[in-house]
C-alpha cells in the first residue's frame, strides 16, 4: 500500500515539474491540455508543415515557403502588411487584399510562439523579448545552429548562394524537418566531416 | 554480488556508448560509392555555358577532358565547382539516430520491467533474480548509454542560456535525472522503494523523449 502511493507521488512529482516549466513558458501552450500532448504520438520535433495551398502557392511562387512556425506572430504581423509587402526586402510582392488577409491570419495562427513543434518553440523562447526579428537567417537560434558551416560551403557554392536557401541543403525542409541526418550539402558530399 | 551487477552494467553501458560511436565512425568514413571522374569533369565543363566548343563534336567527351586553358580555370575560381546532383536519402544509422533508438528501446525495456514486476503483496521475499531484474539492469544500463550518446552526438544543442523552459535543455535535464533515478532504483533493488524511484526515473524519461519527439 505504502510503495503504491510512493509510485503515485513520483508520477503526480514529474507530470508536475513538466507542466509548471511549461506553463511558465507560455500560459495557454500545455496548460490546455497536458495529457493529450503527452499522448499524441505524432512527430514534433520540426516545425510544423505548410498546410494553406494559398500560402504555399503566393509565397513560394518567388522564394522557399517558410514555415509559419520559424518566426513569432510578431514578426509577420510586421511582414504581411500591404505596405511592408510593396518593399518586401527590396522587391514589390504586392497581394490583393483577400489573398493577403487568408496568408497573414494562417502565418499568424501557426506562427512559432503559438505551435507545439521543438523548433518552433526554441524560436518562440529565443525571440520572446526584443524587437520582432525580420530574417529568419539572423535568429540567434539559427545562426547558432549554422555557425560552423563556412562561407564557402553557403555563399562561395553555386548550389546554395545563401542561408536564406533553406531547401537547398535541407532536403527535407518542405516537410517542416531540418535534422543534420537530413542535410545535403550540394557541392559538398562530406561536409559534416 | 551486488558489485558485480554494477560491473556489468557499467560494462554494458560502455559497450552501447562504444557501439554507437562506432556506428558514427562509420557514418562518416566509408564511402562505397565508385569513383566517377571522368563522368564529372565532361558534364562539369558542359555546364560552363561561357564555353564554347563548336570547332568539335558535341559528343566529344576526349576532347572535353583535355580542355583544360587558363579561361577555364578563370571562370571557376571562388566558386564551388558544381557536381552532379545525387539523390540524397537520410542514413539508417547515424550517431544522432543511435542517441534515438537507444532512447526509445530504454522506454519499451522500462515498460517491460515494470510490466514484469514481482506483486509485493503476494511475495514477501526479495528476489535478487529473475527476468524482472534482468531487465531492470538492462533498462538502466540502456538509460545510462542514451544519456551518453545524447551528450555526444546533440552537445550543440543544449545551452544554458536559453533558461530552464527551452525544450532541449528540458530534455537533457530529465532525461540525465531519470536515468540517474533508475541507475539508483537498480543498485537499491531489491530493496524497499527501488520500485518508486524506477518509475520515478522512467516517468521523467519518457517525459523527456516526448518533449523532443
Amino acid at each position: 500500500m505504502m510503495q503504491r502511493k510512493l509510485k503515485v507521488a513520483a508520477l503526480l512529482a514529474v507530470a508536475l515539474l513538466v507542466s509548471s516549466a511549461y506553463a511558465k513558458a507560455e500560459e495557454n501552450f500545455f496548460g490546455e491540455n497536458v495529457l493529450a500532448w503527452l499522448l499524441n504520438f505524432q512527430r514534433t520535433k520540426g516545425v510544423k508543415p505548410v498546410t494553406n495551398k494559398q500560402y504555399q502557392d503566393e509565397c513560394g511562387g518567388c522564394h522557399f515557403a517558410y514555415q509559419p512556425g520559424l518566426l513569432p506572430a510578431k514578426s509577420w504581423e510586421v511582414l504581411l502588411n500591404a505596405e511592408a509587402l510593396r518593399k518586401h526586402f527590396g522587391v514589390n510582392a504586392e497581394l490583393d487584399n483577400d489573398t493577403l488577409k487568408v496568408i497573414h491570419d494562417y502565418a499568424v495562427d501557426n506562427a512559432a510562439d503559438k505551435s507545439w513543434y521543438k523548433r518552433s518553440r526554441k524560436i518562440a523562447i529565443a525571440t520572446a523579448e526584443g524587437p520582432a526579428p525580420l530574417r529568419i537567417t539572423e535568429l540567434r537560434y539559427i545562426s547558432r545552429k549554422h555557425h560552423h558551416i563556412s562561407e564557402k560551403m553557403i555563399k562561395g557554392n553555386k548550389g546554395v548562394k545563401s542561408l536564406s536557401f533553406c531547401d537547398k541543403c535541407h532536403t527535407q525542409a518542405a516537410k517542416g524537418v531540418y535534422d543534420v541526418d537530413t542535410v545535403d550539402i550540394p557541392n559538398y558530399p562530406d561536409w559534416s566531416d | 554480488m551486488k558489485f558485480r551487477f554494477k560491473v556489468r552494467n557499467i560494462a554494458a553501458s560502455i559497450c552501447l556508448a562504444t557501439l554507437s560511436g562506432m556506428v558514427y565512425a562509420d557514418d562518416s568514413v566509408v564511402n562505397l560509392a565508385l569513383p566517377t571522374a571522368a563522368s564529372f569533369y565532361t558534364r562539369n565543363l558542359l555546364s560552363l555555358n561561357s564555353r564554347s566548343f563548336d570547332s568539335q563534336s558535341s559528343n566529344s567527351s576526349a576532347y572535353l577532358l583535355a580542355a583544360n586553358e587558363a579561361d577555364t580555370v578563370r571562370d571557376q575560381a571562388g566558386i564551388t565547382p558544381a557536381t552532379p546532383a545525387v539523390e540524397f536519402r537520410p542514413p539508417l544509422m547515424s550517431g544522432r539516430k543511435a542517441h534515438q533508438y537507444l532512447g526509445l528501446g530504454t522506454l519499451a525495456l522500462f515498460g517491460l520491467t515494470a510490466i514484469t514486476a514481482p506483486d509485493s503483496e503476494r511475495n514477501t521475499k526479495p528476489q535478487t533474480s529473475g527476468t524482472h531484474q534482468s531487465l531492470g539492469r538492462a533498462t538502466a544500463a540502456m538509460a545510462a548509454a542514451t544519456v551518453a550518446t545524447g551528450l555526444l552526438f546533440h552537445w550543440d544543442d543544449f545551452h544554458f542560456e536559453d533558461g530552464f523552459t527551452d525544450p532541449d535543455n528540458l530534455h537533457v535535464m530529465l532525461a540525465g535525472a531519470g536515468a540517474l533515478v533508475m541507475l539508483y532504483a537498480v543498485s537499491v533493488a531489491p530493496g524497499h522503494g527501488h520500485s518508486s524511484a524506477g518509475l520515478a526515473g522512467g516517468a521523467a524519461m519518457v517525459v523527456a523523449v516526448k518533449l523532443t519527439w
